[in-house]
């Protein structure tokens, strides 16, 4: 739906842009500073980089794995959300240095005492890069279809928009998203990707195709063309003026253009950097470091707030029925022998549920201490006795525990095999079954499966809820208890931070106590840039935004 | 490749017999020396040509010697199938690290006297793993031949000793699996049947049957109209009994020599497709998968996929030169 006119128009400006690259600089400088309704921003937080910005040239970029598509709303993976996230913007915006939200597409907005009803007043010169305004109209468009058929399709918006009543349009600037229950995570869900706002007739679209490449947003690029399993090209949307005060530029991005190409190898990523295929590269591991640093560039991480990645147990079937077994598992991983010798020093060992960015995260690394000699007695007391092959047996059946994953992280593979081998050193046996994501999501329905190995990127404590509640998604498969589900939900009607962020605590150490997960490590996001890129930056929920990124020009 | 490594295998074999031998009759002489002078194509048929002027005592020493089994490059071959086997027979005996639990802290060692091949990302022994994971490869690649050899020969013996509209439909069928590249038509089975070693085998397998039942229609058409069937007919035996008894025993040898020859592709595609993720899974070492796992390393690590993959290509071109010793022994032999 992208229109042509605008496509035409970009192209050009590509083809042109050594001609035109002083009077873009012009533009993007008088949009940023002359815009009176940018919020409090701004220039005045210009680092010499930006000073400095050279706008134009082509960003060449190579991502670990295949995105799952180009939809804000329905993609969940980091590397489709890095293509994505450039396509659209969202109701408000959350500072990666603070946690505090702050105004994108709305200027301002009401929270009414009980969270149930939320008031948004929206910037008026924002249009879709098919033209069209954003209204009041499209963002009700956008939260009745997430909160209905497209719900299905977008899991992580679905849960955002948990007890959904009604969005009211008051005018045509004004919206208000009435719930049914308290809702103190929705305003910072409005900062999120998965809530980002898209256009009336996008928001309208099949859902399959708008994951192909059907998606209009306001964002700071607009898509040229996508294809699976391979990449995407994005390129700058002309007149952009509504960057959020997190963002230096409040202009037009600097780059004309960016080249996604799926590279799943990561030592073939860091050479395409070292010998300039590429000028960015995602999931840098440990032995790539050396040839990303030797060839000039450099090396940024953030570690991902959210659920950490971990092994979430069907509590269903046996063994892991048995809080001992799982219990024993949580303590035979040595969690940071799995970072040291496969992952790099950008990530950290899990020490609770949540990754230590995520507001409201406690510190449960006591509980999780590699003991290889607890986790034998637990085992020996569930009646697990080593058999010959070093593996344990019980009334003649092996202790044998599968994992489902998705390559999605690069480095899963290594993890889950050393997981295996401390695992087997205790007398479990790990299987591994890779699947893809679509086969791992079904799997997930069919509650095939002893152990599900996934994360969640979200920075607010709510994501327990979403994974964890026996009426979530429910990865345990667990039933309704009067412990952790009480918890979950009371966090949600809680709209003090400090007794918020205590019930959190209580259901991180319900969670881990019961070890309803076995937490892994904390995904962080290692991205090389070349020597020559300046500017990228991550969000609050450590993916990438290229808005600011710019490319020093010969 | 293997017919550049031939060459001076067959010059220097023939030498050695003229020089082992320099009072022998003319005839041998002066076949060797022309097999010494020609080209590896020309050398087979000269040979040939010579073996019905050899004298009989002298001439079954020259036969021993010019056996192609006895060529330096065919005994190497032979030795390093040898060692290959045992690796898959008794690992144990070759290496005493074991090959799926590892030592985290000595993870990406080069090569070394304690660790031969060095040591992978999780610290495990890559000789242990290669020694290991040589019974499955070589499992797999021996039940692909064997399905291969036994549906193939199976076809082409019906379509060649039936004949007619048979014929016709089972060969139309051969061409189309032979239209289709091997490994692409193993990707497609595979992916229908789903991972582990045992599918990679039985799609590699299926691939190659359509080589087979050609070769095997071919020798069957060649036999069906020798005399000695005719002959067989006419006294009154049986179809059955016929095939049974004159066609298959008579028309076996190349197939069973092509078997060889194919050992080699078929170890490849078996070790290809399990480093595209088919075969084994995880921490249960594969050759194909040993390379596939150090694809992440090659500029830091080497030896990862360097050593194994050196391992699958010392074995294919083994085997493909013990193929050929086979067929050239057999032809010598008919």
């Amino acid at each position: 739906m992208t229109s042509t006119v605008d496509r035409r128009r970009t192209r050009y400006r590509v083809l042109a842009a050594s001609l035109l690259a002083p009077a873009l600089l012009l533009a993007a400088c008088s949009s940023g500073s002359g815009d009176p309704a940018a919020g409090p921003a701004t220039s005045a937080t210009s680092t010499p980089d930006t000073a400095t910005a050279t706008p134009g040239g082509t960003l060449r970029f190579a991502l670990g794995a295949s995105p799952s598509g180009v939809d804000p709303q329905q993609v969940g993976s980091n590397v489709s959300i890095y293509i994505a996230r450039q396509l659209a913007d969202s109701l408000t915006d959350q500072d990666p240095a603070t946690g505090e939200i702050v105004p994108w597409l709305a200027t301002s907005w009401d929270v009414s005492d009980d969270l149930t009803t939320f008031t948004f007043h929206l910037r008026d010169d924002v249009t879709f890069s098919d033209g069209t305004p954003l209204t009041a109209t499209t963002v009700k468009a956008n939260l009745d279809a997430l909160a209905g058929p497209l719900g299905a399709s977008a899991p992580l918006a679905a849960s955002y928009l948990g007890g959904y009543t009604e969005t009211r349009v008051d005018d045509e600037h004004t919206v208000t998203v009435v719930f049914g229950a308290p809702n103190a995570q929705f305003l910072q869900a409005t900062s999120t990707v998965s809530l980002a706002i898209l256009s009336d007739a996008t928001a309208t679209a099949d859902p399959a195709a708008r994951l192909q490449g059907e998606v209009v947003g306001s964002g700071p690029f607009v898509l040229e063309s996508y294809t699976q399993d391979q990449g995407a090209v994005i390129t700058r949307r002309d007149g952009y003026a509504w960057a959020s005060e997190v963002s230096q530029n409040q202009g037009e991005a600097y780059l004309d253009q960016i080249d996604f190409t799926v590279v799943p190898e990561s030592g073939v990523r860091a050479g395409g950097l070292a010998s300039d295929q590429f000028d960015a590269v995602g999931d840098v591991l440990p032995q790539d470091v050396a040839q990303v640093e030797g060839a000039g560039g450099s090396v940024l991480t953030r570690t991902n707030p959210g659920v950490t990645f971990v092994l979430q147990p069907n509590v269903t079937v046996a063994p892991l029925d048995d809080p001992d077994v799982r219990q024993a598992l949580n303590v035979a991983i040595d969690r940071q022998q799995l970072v040291d010798t496969v992952l790099s020093d950008a990530f950290k060992p899990a020490t609770s549920v949540l990754a230590s960015t995520t507001p409201g995260y406690t510190d449960l690394s006591d509980d999780l201490a590699f003991d290889a000699a607890k986790a034998e007695q637990l085992l020996d007391g569930a009646g697990w006795t080593k058999g010959t092959d070093g593996i344990r047996e019980k009334d003649g059946a092996k202790l044998s525990v599968d994992v489902v994953y998705a390559p999605l992280f690069t480095g899963s593979q290594a993890v889950l095999e050393l997981a295996q081998q401390q695992l087997r050193a205790v007398g479990v046996d790990l299987v591994l079954r890779q699947l893809t994501p679509a086969d791992q999501q079904a799997v997930l329905t069919s509650g095939d499966y002893d152990t599900y190995y996934y994360n969640v990127t979200r920075a607010d404590a709510d994501i327990l809820r979403t994974q964890f509640s026996s009426a979530g998604r429910n990865v345990n498969k667990r039933a309704a208890d009067d412990v952790l589900d009480p918890l979950l939900d009371s966090q949600l009607a809680t709209a003090d931070p400090a007794a918020r962020a205590d019930l959190v605590a209580q259901a991180q150490q319900e969670i881990v106590g019961e070890a309803l997960a076995i937490p892994l490590f904390e995904l962080a996001q290692s991205i090389g840039v070349a020597g020559d890129v300046h500017g990228v930056a991550f969000d609050a929920s450590s993916r990438l935004l290229f808005h600011d990124a710019w490319i020093e020009q010969p | 490749m293997s017919l550049l490594g031939t060459r001076p295998a067959d010059v220097v074999g023939a030498r050695r017999a003229s020089a082992v031998l320099p009072a022998s009759p003319g005839p041998v002489s002066t076949g060797t020396t022309s097999t010494g002078a020609s080209s590896a194509g020309a050398a087979r048929t000269t040979s040939l040509r010579a073996r019905p002027g050899t004298g009989p005592a002298t001439g079954r020493l020259a036969r021993a010697r010019r056996h192609p089994l006895a060529r330096p490059g065919a005994l190497v071959a032979l030795l390093v199938v040898t060692v290959v086997v045992a690796w898959a027979l008794v690992p144990t005996a070759f290496t005493s690290a074991d090959p799926i639990t590892g030592v985290p802290a000595d993870n990406l060692l080069p090569p070394s006297a304690a660790h031969w091949f060095g040591t992978d990302h999780l610290g495990r022994d890559l000789f242990a793993r290669t020694v290991h994971g040589t019974g499955l490869s070589l499992q797999a690649a021996a039940v692909a031949i064997v399905i291969a050899l036994g549906a193939g020969s199976l076809l082409g013996l019906v379509a060649g000793f039936v004949g007619g509209r048979v014929d016709d439909v089972l060969m139309r069928l051969t061409d189309v699996l032979l239209a289709i590249p091997g490994l692409l038509l193993s990707l497609a089975v595979v992916t229908v049947l789903g991972f582990g070693t045992l599918k990679v085998a039985i799609a590699v397998g299926v691939a190659s049957v359509a080589t087979f039942a050609r070769v095997m229609r071919a020798e069957v058409l060649r036999v069906r109209s020798a005399t000695y069937v005719e002959a067989a007919r006419l006294a009154g035996a049986r179809r059955g009994s016929v095939v049974v008894r004159h066609v298959v025993p008579n028309a076996a040898g190349p197939v069973l020599a092509l078997a060889t020859i194919e050992l080699g592709t078929v170890v490849l595609a078996v070790s290809a497709l399990s480093f595209l993720g088919f075969g084994a899974i995880p921490p249960t070492p594969e050759w194909g998968s040993l390379v596939a796992e150090g694809r992440n390393y090659l500029a830091t690590a080497w030896w990862y996929s360097t050593l194994p993959g050196l391992v699958v290509a010392v074995v294919v071109l083994s085997a493909g030169r013990l193929g050929r010793a086979f067929e050239r022994g057999g032809r010598t032999a008919r």
